[in-house]
């Protein structure tokens, strides 16, 4: 390989910080230590590829609050119980509901999608109309279509205006999905299935051009060991969701992940000469994520190849349904259930994205703080994830649907703050 | 199986029927599903042992399959309507279990499509699914009311 003997060249007397944003640190810190031959016996011993001390090259983030192009923000559907996925007639109509995924529609969507196809299938029609043209809409009419059937999308507006592109996009299967309780452990089966079968469906989108589907090495980072940090106090009052009929603390809020750790890439806490941050303590881990852009346009065209049609219109009542030509329908209008189908289950939980423009070179996501960035290819998207220490309290029940630059401001700060105390960050 | 009621062996026209009459009228159909005894509770529990013991561990405690595993419910309704149930049957006796195929017994795969008959959504009757080509010929796979989808 001529890199690699290129590479030999530039040897370096030590490890330093500084190199690992100088950019020419991965290979250069090999040679000094010895040979590249060397290193596989090295790596074998910590069952790992790369030896200890082979720091990752990362490019900074640059993260500026003047630098901010767009924020977006989202209400997440939210239903204690977990979604909703029962079947209703209306009139000669029959409707398969689906949804209020919360904060894990994109990860769920086409786990989701394929369930509520078998719903439909179960009915043998030939055509399936669908209602919305979020994340869930979408991915239940291309399911309809690859079962075999003719679908139609009736929605009041397309992909680029629903609150699914004003999320995060990232694998966050049981992001506030349910509450432990009213969902009961037979959710945590059907939840299962579906975060299983959406894994499956998007490896079918990794490599394509464009990346609508990507991984990123996401890094945790903390300023106390990992096994020290205080619980976040997550409570905003007293009482539980049965009690109060909200939720008042993150520990009622249902975490399903253990269930499919087999598939899940495991979190690796790195030891210091393997971390690259200037905080005390990282882990990292390769996490799946959902470009909206590249994603949003394929799916969309996938669904014109495949003969589907668009209608653009509006319901006010679930009377309306039968209006609708097609026997069978799959309900997704999202957060907008709550007006439409008088769903008072549905909790607003309130969150806010920061979008500063594209850094195709930095390659990573970053947790510190309770803020979160990650280099998507639409752009470095910033987000306050818990700066208020509620944990999955943060924003619930609030349906204040407007921007709030402070906050993205304060996020932003975060990082701009990390990567000023790289050297090269300062460049 | 001598003793099936007449409905029971309507066969394939009044399994059309249903599935016309089922989107546009309800209780027609819910009626007419009810009047056709396709199994009984009894026999569908047992499918339901031999289910756990020989098909779960692909198809899923829940039959709903995998990303590469056929699903036993929904759109299995679809690719398996318009057909009389001898053909299920005689697939389910020849293919599977896949790691063993022929293995099961024909009450045991008769037990099995009961099962999976009552997992889709199709009411329990008075008279057992039976067991040979010859009787099962004549009854089409029967139309599902969206009231009894889980
Ligand atoms: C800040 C934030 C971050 C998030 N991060 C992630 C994440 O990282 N990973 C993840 O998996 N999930 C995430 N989510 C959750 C995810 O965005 C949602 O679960 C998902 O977008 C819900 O999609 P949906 O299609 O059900 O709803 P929507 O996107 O709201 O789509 C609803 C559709 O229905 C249509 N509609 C609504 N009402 C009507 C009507 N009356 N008549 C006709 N049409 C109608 C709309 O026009 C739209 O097309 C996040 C959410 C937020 C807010």
């Amino acid at each position: 390989m001529t890199g690699f003997d290129d590479n030999q060249k530039i040897r370096r007397p030590g490890l330093k910080r500084r190199d690992l944003f100088a950019g020419s640190l991965a290979f250069g810190t090999l040679g000094a230590r010895g040979m590249w031959h060397s290193v596989p016996a090295a790596a074998a011993a910590l069952q790992r590829t790369a030896a200890s001390g082979t720091v990752p090259r990362l490019v900074p983030m640059r993260a500026h609050a003047d630098q901010i192009t767009d924020i977006k923000v989202c209400l997440r559907p939210f239903r204690p119980a977990g979604p909703r996925l029962d079947v209703e007639r209306v009139g000669d109509k029959v409707v398969i509901h689906n949804y209020g995924h919360g904060g894990s529609g994109w990860s769920l969507s086409w786990g989701s999608a394929d369930i509520a196809v078998g719903k439909a299938a179960s009915l043998s029609p030939r055509r399936i109309a669908v209602v919305g043209c979020g994340v869930i809409g979408l991915t239940s009419a291309l399911s309809a279509q690859r079962a075999g059937f003719d679908v139609t999308i009736y929605t009041r507006d397309m992909l680029p205006h629903t609150r699914s592109v004003r999320a995060n996009g990232s694998w966050t299967p049981d992001s506030r999905i349910a509450l432990t309780a009213p969902a009961g452990p037979q959710f945590a089966e059907v939840w299962e299935q579906m975060a299983r079968y959406s894994w499956k469906t998007y490896r079918d989108y990794l490599g394509l051009p464009g990346n609508p589907i990507d991984f990123r090495d996401d890094y945790t980072l903390s300023d106390t060991p990992f096994d020290q940090v205080p619980e976040p106090a997550g409570r905003t009052g007293p009482g539980d969701y049965a009690s109060t009929g909200m939720p008042r603390a993150t520990s009622e809020f249902a975490t399903y992940g253990d269930r499919i750790r087999d598939i899940i890439p495991a979190p690796e806490l790195l030891a210091s000469q393997d971390n690259p941050f200037p905080v005390a303590y990282a882990q990292r881990a390769p996490m799946m994520m959902f470009n909206f852009g590249a994603y949003g346009h394929l799916l969309l065209s996938e669904f014109h190849q495949a003969g589907g049609k668009i209608v653009i219109r509006e319901f006010h009542t679930p009377a309306d349904m039968k209006s609708i030509a097609e026997p069978v329908i799959i309900n997704c209008p999202g957060y907008a259930a709550r007006d439409l189908w008088g769903d008072r289950t549905l909790i607003p939980v309130r969150g806010q994205t920061a979008w500063l423009p594209p850094q195709p070179d930095v390659t990573y996501g970053v947790e510190y703080r309770g803020a979160s960035a990650l280099s998507k290819s639409d752009g470095l998207m910033i987000q306050a994830v818990d700066l208020n220490d509620v944990g999955e309290m943060e924003g619930v029940g609030n349906s204040f649907e407007h921007v709030d630059r402070a906050e993205a401001e304060k996020a932003i700060a975060v990082f701009e703050n990390l990567f000023a105390r790289f050297p090269a960050g300062r460049g | 199986m001598r003793g099936r009621g007449h409905a029971g062996r309507a066969g394939l026209g009044a399994g059309l029927l249903l599935a016309l009459a089922h989107m546009g009228a309800p209780t027609a159909s819910a009626a007419q599903a009810r009047s056709v005894s396709y199994y009984t509770t009894e026999q569908a529990q047992r499918g339901a042992t031999a289910y756990q013991q020989f098909c779960a561990v692909c198809h899923g405690a829940s039959l709903a399959g995998a990303f590469d595993v056929p699903p036993l419910k929904g759109r299995f309704v679809t690719n398996w309507s318009g057909t009389t149930l001898d053909h299920l049957f005689d697939y389910i006796s020849k293919a599977m279990p896949l790691f063993s195929p022929g293995a099961l017994t024909p009450a045991q795969n008769a037990d099995l499509v009961a099962f999976i008959l009552r997992e889709n959504g199709v009411p329990a009757g008075r008279v057992e699914l039976p067991a040979t080509d010859a009787a099962l010929k004549t009854m089409a796979f029967p139309s599902i009311s969206a009231d009894r989808i889980k």
